[in-house]
């Protein structure tokens, strides 16, 4: 899954810095990236793990980090919620 | 009986988005991003070859960023589309709140709220401002109402 979300943020997140060197819970946000983006890699990790955020999880938070992100795809994923 | 407003205070917010990053947007994730994102509004507004549309949409969601630093939320954002751009006949634009924002904007005790968009030059921004009073002192007992 890391990987996955390494490729999206890589793809999407317009980083000014290389993903690959990013600890998982390195702040993506201090790292560059901005609110826009982060539309864009919301929208991108719902297409890659076919699941859609809803509106409660739609804070800073679930986007601040590599493993804040896949704490909440894990979530998503196991409770079913389909895109 | 007179009151005396309490407490008033001033918040100001402002953001800057890339247009550009804005059309890769609209080209990359199309209807997900416009739907997710915009009003009907908002999208009937941006109107016009691929750039205009996208510096509309960008002065847009730079609106509803700079609203969000006025809101101030703590724990879950509110949803793009419950901050709109309201664009009236001659040109000026407010915004109109509804559900978490709104919430978040009455708990402020957010009186006034004004926007103003601007893009140039490939970047679009926005500033928003507004006037919170937590309060009405009434001078008989003392007493605060909240929302008055």
């Amino acid at each position: 899954m890391d990987d996955e979300i390494r490729r999206v943020l890589r793809e999407h997140g317009k980083l000014p810095c290389q993903v690959e060197t990013l600890d998982e819970d390195a702040d993506l946000f201090e790292a560059g990236l901005t609110s826009h983006a982060s539309v864009n890699v919301m929208l991108a990790l719902e297409e890659a793990f076919d699941v859609e955020f809803p509106e409660p999880m739609l804070r800073k938070s679930t986007f601040e980090s590599i493993g804040a992100i896949r704490h909440a795809l894990t979530t998503l994923t196991a409770a079913g919620v389909p895109s | 009986m007179s009151t005396t407003v309490i407490d008033e205070t001033c918040r100001v917010g402002v953001d800057l988005v890339v247009v550009e990053d804005v059309a890769a947007s609209v080209e990359r994730f199309g209807e997900r991003y416009l739907a997710r994102v915009y009003t009907d509004h908002e999208r009937a507004c941006c109107t016009g070859d691929p750039t205009t549309v996208a510096s509309g949409l960008a002065a847009r969601f730079a609106a509803k960023e700079a609203a969000l630093k006025v809101l101030r939320p703590v724990g879950p954002r509110p949803g793009w589309r419950s901050i709109e751009v309201v664009r009236h006949p001659n040109g000026a634009c407010d915004l109109a709140l509804t559900g978490r924002a709104a919430r978040l904007a009455a708990e402020a005790g957010i009186r006034q709220l004004a926007v103003s968009l601007t893009h140039e030059a490939g970047m679009a921004a926005a500033v928003v401002m507004v006037t919170c009073g937590r309060g009405l002192l009434h001078p008989t007992d003392g007493s605060t109402k909240q929302g008055e």
